[in-house]
């Protein structure tokens, strides 16, 4: 998790600062005080809640996708166990394949991809998600990237025909949502023909398209990676995640409610033809506020630092999704967010119950 | 002088035990930004190598007269002669690979590679162990280049020095000739390299320990004092 | 005299860096002297080289390399190509501009009135390899050939159009880019190249003499 010893001032975290491994191993949990014992809080628990959470995206993957969502899907599963036994062997360590964070990562790496994507390409995301993500950096609790991003990032920059708009596509495949670029692909094409001063009459037109399109966006009736077509299965999922405390309100809230403003400051500048509403719910970005920012280890550990850090990635991906020639960007940003956990951490030492730690406590 | 290692040991040192880049991690500019091929990569080795040996010589041949507050500016000016030197040969006899390395023969002058052994060697022995240092150090930096082209050429274009290696069907890595490429090979070659010098040491130490204890159970100091030094030496 | 001893006292300290400056300036002058030739020749040979295939029929040696101002009135370098028997028949303009990761620079090819592309060719580019990259191939440069030049060029996704071509799959910044440089320098070198084509027939100076 990158953190030094003593970052929260608090001589409890400091005690443990070896992150969800060593959490894990020695039954405590790391949070500012209050500090509860919770021996049902467990690495094996939190990630099986998140499993069940991600239960209506992949039911939705499966519908929309069909034989293609299933193949990604398993490919990157059994690749990210095999590699996290593999790497666990060369560190002489068990495998610790039971504690299912492999299995997720392997999920969420799958739902990002995008349907065609050949066999290499989910399998190769894997290793690097496990081995660079992750072992690299000393296994669960001490990676500061998220790994199923890392392994995502670099399938994207090693194979960018595979992985870039055209790998959605397919004219004349059977599944109809194929058949059309995904959204933000044509916000991004409209954007840039307005620019150039090649539409301006159509505008009205596209406008209404995407205006119709918001139903089929919520209930995943247009093209994009696997786990993005449907807002609602995501959404429920969050609400499930909300709900069982798994996961903590402020990273989404500062993730949609800072994309959002700046979506409709780009809209009114007319630097995007979709309005926040619909940028919400394109593309990766609910899906990245409640699976993929939220992980436990690449996120700050104090409620001031994850609401800052859903704002960093809030501003970032709408940044990168309007002035890049990427469409989407939401891996980037996670990415460059995860970066600066660390000082997040340190900026927002919470003040311990009856005032400050004085500075020379105990020395 | 009478100090300092022998040029044999100089020109040892400068392959592995001190690899300019595994061991020392001089001259990170090239090694990141030449890599993508092999044949640019060899192109700088050689460059590298001219300028540093031409470099060692003149300064060994003059160390008796450096002043100490001036020799800083006597090692730039030799070496920035000489790599201009490379630059204008680069540029008139190889002039594609020339456009292809762009600024990075220019920045060979800034390659704390070469400065460092005229300070280090060069401007304290004679100019055989000089020599031998260059040469070393050339081939240790010419091993690193080569490792990591080796590695980002094939997976990134399926090539080898220009060779087709992988089967056409082979899905290019774009990422391994991009700049990130460079940077994830260097991490993991250097990973592999220290894993495999802690795993000899940790051999070492095993033979070592088990002659000691098999040494214990001998009676007769004198042979165990002969099996110690032999192993000293 | 105190002022003698302290240049004395200088050129103690300093002689052996005057005289390897002075030795390293020899050396290269010396090599600049042997080599800069040959390096012209490389510079040379390499725009030339590719002449032939931006202006069908254009002799290597017989091109002229030009200044003229641009629309603004700020000089830009031009080639002028003729063909065996000394015919002008065509024109090269260098241009660049921002691609997708950076500037892209092409050379361009006009017939001698200016009414139509005649090739394409990409100088530098550092465009995504394996996406971008596939500007410098000879199909995608193809397509630029017998458009004409007094509309500008558009990309598309598919079924090209009179004054359009098909973007690369996976590339449409790259290919778009190439578009707005060649339409850019072309809307830039248009005019000033008529006026100096009809100030030279007007003169009745033919190519050669120019050339001369």
């Amino acid at each position: 998790m990158g953190l030094a010893t003593g970052d929260l001032g608090t001589r409890e975290v400091a005690s443990r600062s070896g992150g969800l491994d060593a959490t894990t191993r020695l039954g405590v949990q790391i949070a500012p005080s209050p500090h509860l014992s919770d021996t049902w809080f467990t690495t094996q628990r939190l990630m099986g809640e998140v499993l069940i959470a991600l239960m209506p995206v992949i039911v939705m993957a499966v519908l929309v996708f069909r034989w293609n969502a299933v193949r990604q899907i398993s490919l990157c599963v059994l690749a990210c166990l095999a590699a996290e036994a593999i790497f666990a062997r060369f560190r002489g360590r068990p495998a610790p394949l039971h504690d299912l964070s492999a299995t997720l990562t392997g999920l969420i790496l799958a739902l990002s991809l995008p349907w065609s994507s050949p066999w290499y390409v989910p399998v190769l995301g894997s290793v690097v998600a496990i081995g660079l993500g992750k072992a690299a950096f000393g296994g669960l609790g001490c990676n500061l990237f998220n790994p199923a991003m890392v392994g995502r990032a670099f399938v994207m920059l090693a194979f960018a025909r595979e992985m870039g708009a055209s790998a959605y596509v397919l004219l004349d495949s059977e599944l109809s949502v194929v058949t059309r670029a995904t959204p933000l692909s044509l916000a991004k094409q409209f954007a840039a023909d307005l620019a150039a001063g090649r539409v301006t009459a159509g505008e009205a037109q596209v406008q209404m398209e995407m205006a119709e399109s918001i139903w089929a966006l919520l209930i995943g009736q247009l093209n994009g990676s696997l786990g993005e077509t449907s807002a609602v299965a995501i959404l429920f999922g969050g609400a499930y995640l909300l709900i069982r405390r798994v996961i903590s309100w402020e990273i989404p809230v500062g993730i949609l409610l800072v994309s959002f403003l700046f979506v409709e400051l780009g809209h009114v500048f007319e630097l995007t033809l979709l309005g926040p509403l619909q940028h919400l719910i394109t593309g990766s970005l609910l899906f990245s506020a409640f699976f993929i920012a939220t992980d436990p280890v690449t996120s700050p550990l104090t409620s001031k630092g994850r609401l800052f850090f859903g704002m960093g990635i809030g501003f970032l991906l709408v940044v990168i999704r309007l002035f890049s020639s990427y469409p989407e960007g939401v891996m980037f940003a996670v990415l460059l967010m995860n970066a600066t956990v660390p000082l997040l951490n340190r900026w927002t030492v919470p003040q311990p119950l009856g005032g400050p730690v004085p500075a020379k406590a105990g020395v | 002088m009478p100090d300092g290692p022998t040029a044999s040991e100089r020109f040892l040192n400068g392959i592995l035990p001190e690899n300019p880049v595994y061991r020392q991690l001089l001259g990170m500019c090239p090694v990141l930004a030449v890599t993508a091929a092999m044949l640019p990569a060899l192109t700088m080795a050689a460059a590298t190598a001219f300028v540093l040996i031409s470099a060692n010589v003149i300064i060994s041949l003059i160390r008796g007269q450096l002043r100490p507050h001036l020799r800083i500016l006597v090692f730039t000016l030799t070496i920035a002669t000489f790599v201009t030197i490379a630059d204008r040969f680069l540029a008139a006899y190889l002039y594609e690979m020339s456009k292809v390395l762009g600024p990075y023969v220019p920045l060979i002058i800034v390659n704390c590679l070469i400065i460092s052994r005229c300070e280090i060697c060069a401007s304290k022995q004679t100019v055989r162990v000089a020599v031998a240092d260059a040469v070393g150090m050339s081939l240790g930096f010419t091993l690193a280049l080569v490792s990591i082209a080796t590695v980002r050429e094939v997976l990134g274009s399926g090539t080898w020095l220009g060779l087709r290696v992988l089967p056409e069907a082979w899905p290019n890595w774009g990422i391994m000739v991009l700049p990130p490429g460079a940077f994830l090979v260097l991490g993991l070659l250097l990973a592999g390299v220290e894993w495999w010098g802690q795993w000899r040491a940790e051999r070492a130490a095993l033979a070592v320990a088990s002659v000691s204890r098999s040494l214990q159970g001998q009676s007769g100091g004198a042979a165990r004092e002969e099996e110690a030094s032999s192993w000293k030496a | 005299m105190t002022n003698s001893r302290k240049i004395r006292g200088y050129l103690q300290q300093a002689w052996l860096v005057l005289l390897l400056a002075g030795a390293y300036g020899g050396a290269l002058a010396g090599v600049q002297m042997t080599l800069a030739p040959r390096i012209a020749e490389n510079r040379r040979r390499e725009t030339y080289q590719t002449i032939p295939q931006l202006v069908p029929g254009a002799d290597r040696e017989r091109t002229v390399e030009l200044w003229i101002s641009d629309r603004e009135g700020n000089p830009a370098r031009v080639y002028r190509t003729h063909d065996a028997e000394g015919r002008h028949n065509g024109w090269v303009l260098p241009a660049s501009g921002p691609g997708f990761a950076d500037d892209i620079g092409l050379l361009i090819g006009l017939d001698a009135s200016l009414k139509k592309l005649t090739g394409m060719y990409v100088l530098d580019q550092r465009e995504t390899p394996g996406l971008g990259d596939y500007i410098r191939d000879a199909d995608f440069r193809r397509q630029f050939q017998g458009h004409a030049a007094d509309t500008p060029i558009e990309a598309v996704k598919s079924d090209p159009q009179e004054q359009q071509i098909v973007v690369l799959s996976g590339a449409t910044v790259s290919s778009s880019s190439v578009c707005r440089i060649i339409n850019t320098a072309i809307a830039r070198m248009r005019g000033p190249l008529l006026q100096s084509q009809a100030a030279a027939s007007a003169a009745g100076g033919d190519a050669r003499e120019q050339e001369l």
